[in-house]
Parts: C-alpha cells; sequence; structure tokens
C-alpha cells in the first residue's frame, strides 16, 4: 500500500513538473481602475473627470472598453511593444469580441499610440487611427492644449467607432457616424435568461454529483466534499466589465493594430 | 487466492494509473499543439496582410515622378516571392520549410526598408494622403506580424517545454512525427529596423 502512494506521488510530481512557466517580462502597471489614467499630469483634472465620465457611459451604452491612459514614459521598453502588453493584461475589451481601445500618451517620449483590439480592427482601421493622430492630436499638443488634443481625438475615436449618445455642446464630430458598431451590449433581458441557464446548469451539476457520490461513496470521501454547497456560489459573474465603481477589463486583446505617432 | 486476488487488483489499478497518465499526457500536447497550430495561423494571416498591401504601394509609387524602379521591383520580385510559398499548416514542425519561410518573410522586409527609405527623397509623394495611409497600415502590419510572431514563440516554447520535459519526453517519442518540436522565429540580423519612418 505504502509502493502505491508513493507511486502516486510520483505520478503527480512529474504532472506538476512539467508545467513549466513561461519567460517573465518587464511588468506592466496595474490595470487602471478609470477609463482616464493621467499620471504624467498631461491633461487638466476636470479633462480627466469630464472624459471618464463620458467614456464609463460610453462603455455602458455600447459595451465598448475606450480608454485614455498617460503616463510619462515606457522606459527602456519600444512603444509599440509596451502598449500591446499593456492593453493584453487590462483586458481591454470583451471577451471574446476583443473590442476594446485605448489611446497611450507618453508626454516625456512625445509619443503616443492609439492600440485598436482585434475586434474593432475593421471598425478602426491603421489609416484611419493615424489619421486621427496627425490631423486632430498632434497639432492641438504642438500648440499646447493638450486638453483640447485628447478630448477631440476621443472625439474622432467615438465617431469612427460610433454607438455615442449626442454630446450637449462643444464636440463636434461625435456620433456623426453613428451605427458603426457590430455587436450590442447585454440588455436586462439577456441577463436574465443568461441567469437562468446558469442556474440550470448548476442543478444539472448538483445533481450529477449527487448521483455520482452515491455510486461511487468510495473513490469521493462518502459526501464529504457536499458540506458547502454555498461555495458554488463563489465569485460567479463578477467580471462583468462594467460596474458603476470603476473599470475593469473584460477579458479582450489587442495584436498590434492601431496607429503611433509622435510631437 | 486472496493474495492472488490482490496482486491482481494491484496490477489493475498501476495499469489504470498509467493509461490515464499517457492519456492525460498526450491531451495535453494535444492542446499546446493547438495553441501553436492557430497561433501559426495567425503569423501567416498578418504576413498575408502585408502581401495584400505591396501591388498599391507599388502603384503608388510608380505615380511618382522618376521614382527610382529598380527600388520598386526589387519589393515586387520579393513580394512574388513570398506567394510562391506555399505551406500549409506543417511549417511549425518542419524546420527547414519554417527557415524558408522566414527567410522570404525577411527578404520582403528589408526590400521594403529600402524602399520606405528611398521615399524619404520624394517629399511630395511622401505628404500625399494617399502614401500617408499606406505608410499606416505598412506600420499597422509590421507591428502586428511582431506581435504575432512573439506570441508564435510564446506557443512554441509553451509546447516545446512540455514536449522535452520528463517523462513527457518519452510518450511524445511514442507518435513519432506527431510532436515533433516546433521551429521558433529568430531576429534577422537588421529586422529590428524594419520599416520605421517618422510621422
Amino acid at each position: 500500500m505504502v509502493g502505491l502512494r508513493a507511486l502516486l506521488g510520483a505520478v503527480a510530481f512529474f504532472a506538476l513538473g512539467a508545467t513549466a512557466a513561461l519567460c517573465a517580462e518587464v511588468p506592466i502597471p496595474a490595470s487602471p481602475t478609470q477609463w482616464v489614467t493621467d499620471t504624467a499630469g498631461f491633461l487638466s483634472p476636470q479633462t480627466v473627470d469630464q472624459l471618464n465620465t463620458r467614456l464609463r457611459s460610453y462603455e455602458k451604452k455600447t459595451g465598448h472598453q475606450v480608454l485614455v491612459y498617460v503616463a510619462p514614459t515606457t522606459g527602456q521598453t519600444p512603444l509599440e511593444d509596451w502598449t500591446v502588453r499593456a492593453f493584453k493584461a487590462w483586458k481591454v475589451g470583451r471577451k471574446g469580441l476583443d473590442d476594446g481601445l485605448v489611446l497611450f500618451i507618453f508626454p516625456s517620449d512625445r509619443k503616443l499610440r492609439i492600440e485598436v483590439g482585434y475586434g474593432l480592427e475593421a471598425t478602426v482601421p491603421d489609416a484611419t487611427a493615424a489619421r486621427i493622430i496627425r490631423d486632430t492630436i498632434t497639432p492641438e499638443i504642438r500648440a499646447g492644449q493638450p486638453d483640447r488634443a485628447v478630448i477631440a481625438g476621443v472625439d474622432g475615436i467615438l465617431g469612427v467607432i460610433g454607438g455615442e449618445a449626442p454630446q450637449p455642446a462643444g464636440s463636434a464630430g461625435a456620433g456623426a457616424q453613428a451605427e458603426g458598431s457590430a455587436s450590442e451590449p447585454l440588455t436586462a433581458q439577456d441577463i436574465l435568461v443568461l441567469l437562468f441557464a446558469g442556474l440550470v446548469i448548476l442543478v444539472l451539476v448538483v445533481v450529477t454529483l449527487r448521483w455520482a457520490a452515491r455510486l461511487h461513496t468510495v473513490f469521493i470521501g462518502s459526501g464529504r466534499g457536499h458540506s458547502g454547497g454555498g461555495g458554488f456560489w463563489g465569485g460567479g459573474f463578477s467580471g462583468g466589465g462594467s460596474s458603476d465603481g470603476g473599470f475593469s477589463g473584460g477579458g479582450g486583446f489587442s495584436g498590434g493594430g492601431g496607429a503611433s505617432g509622435s510631437w | 487466492m486472496s493474495r492472488w486476488l490482490f496482486v491482481l487488483g494491484g496490477l489493475v489499478v498501476i495499469v489504470v494509473i498509467v493509461v490515464a497518465s499517457v492519456g492525460g499526457t498526450y491531451n495535453r500536447l494535444v492542446a499546446l499543439d493547438q495553441a501553436v497550430q492557430s497561433q501559426w495561423a495567425q503569423v501567416e494571416s498578418v504576413y498575408q496582410r502585408r502581401a495584400d498591401l505591396i501591388p498599391n504601394l507599388v502603384e503608388t509609387v510608380k505615380g511618382a515622378a522618376n521614382f527610382e524602379k529598380s527600388t520598386y521591383v526589387a519589393v515586387a520580385e520579393a513580394r512574388a516571392k513570398v506567394g510562391q510559398l506555399n505551406l500549409g499548416g506543417g511549417a511549425p514542425n518542419d524546420q527547414a520549410a519554417f527557415n524558408k519561410f522566414a527567410g522570404a518573410q525577411d527578404g520582403l522586409s528589408s526590400a521594403l526598408s529600402r524602399l520606405l527609405v528611398v521615399v524619404e527623397r520624394y517629399p511630395d509623394l511622401k505628404a500625399s494622403q494617399n502614401f500617408a495611409d499606406l505608410q499606416a497600415q505598412l506600420e499597422g502590419t509590421e507591428n502586428r506580424i511582431a506581435v504575432e510572431r512573439m506570441r508564435y514563440n510564446q506557443a512554441a516554447q509553451a509546447f516545446n517545454t512540455a514536449r522535452n520535459s520528463f517523462p513527457t519526453v518519452l510518450i511524445a517519442g511514442f507518435f513519432g512525427n506527431r510532436f515533433n518540436e516546433k521551429a521558433y522565429f529568430k531576429s534577422q540580423p537588421g529586422a529590428q529596423n524594419a520599416p520605421q519612418v517618422k510621422m
């Protein structure tokens, strides 16, 4: 019996040993908790607030996660390398749809980039992103108007993706090309259906486990595992992405689409 | 009698464990292999995307007044060479085919970067909206190529690490060519400064 246990231990050991870790990479900052982040003091606080509110409601309305991220520098890392990894680490955009977009600005490097999720590449082609950078954003930054530059840039981006509610004032261009978005956000009805489906699956799983446990009491320590029935609910349905508190990534990623620029 | 039963039972348990562990290893290798294949498809598709941009690019620079013919002819030739590659999905498992693919693509990369250097001497062309858009597309595509190549290498590394660790390496051996080691992209000398044009 001791021999058998040792054998089991050895098998488990080999199974674990084979799962080798991938090489470590230069760290990317933790995911932002808001839609607009400025750690470089590039934008005025009012602009940050205003854009943040706007992008939050944009996500609520269309499901697209559009972020603005301003940090002093990417350090030694090349711009494009940094942004694609940050995009992936923060999981911008919905899982499976990859419909996120981030406007990155690095004032100390005098560089910026629009990084486009896989799912938006057809909606925001590289040439379009490059035009927004070249014709809208960089001229304003050069003219010493960072706030106007970023607001106009966001106008341009949301205008291209479409679906934004008309802005009250001061932002032309926004919503001009609406109806561009391919997918709609979850409605209350969808969520009910999902919840119901989840409940059915849960019941099926529990019933199956009970049944299996009855048949194989010997193998599954005599029903001991069932004591914590509530455990099934732990953490379910939380990572939806658009809770009111702040930004949280939906699970999307990008493949290097978009455009870069400098001033 | 009961001792024989005990031995027999023990043997059955051992056989079950061995079969389950071989099966699990096999399935894990299949999953990692599929990850490499799908990432390889991504690599091919971004390279295809670049190849699709070339005719338009060549037409645009041809239109510029006395643009140096040799540079765009070189690009068109490199593009034709890339077009002749016929790989299917087997390239990651075949070092020779893989090197041929990477070599042809790198040839196109360097022809393209030469062309973009020459364009610097034609301010009118460079300033045109059409060329600016093409250039943005080209840069975006080069960036996508870099990203997908890196992700391919990561997937290949995950596969190779699993495949070559003990005891998986013994099990992988049973299946002949099914689980060959995957080839990696290596950065060519000068490849890191592929088309990079200031805006």
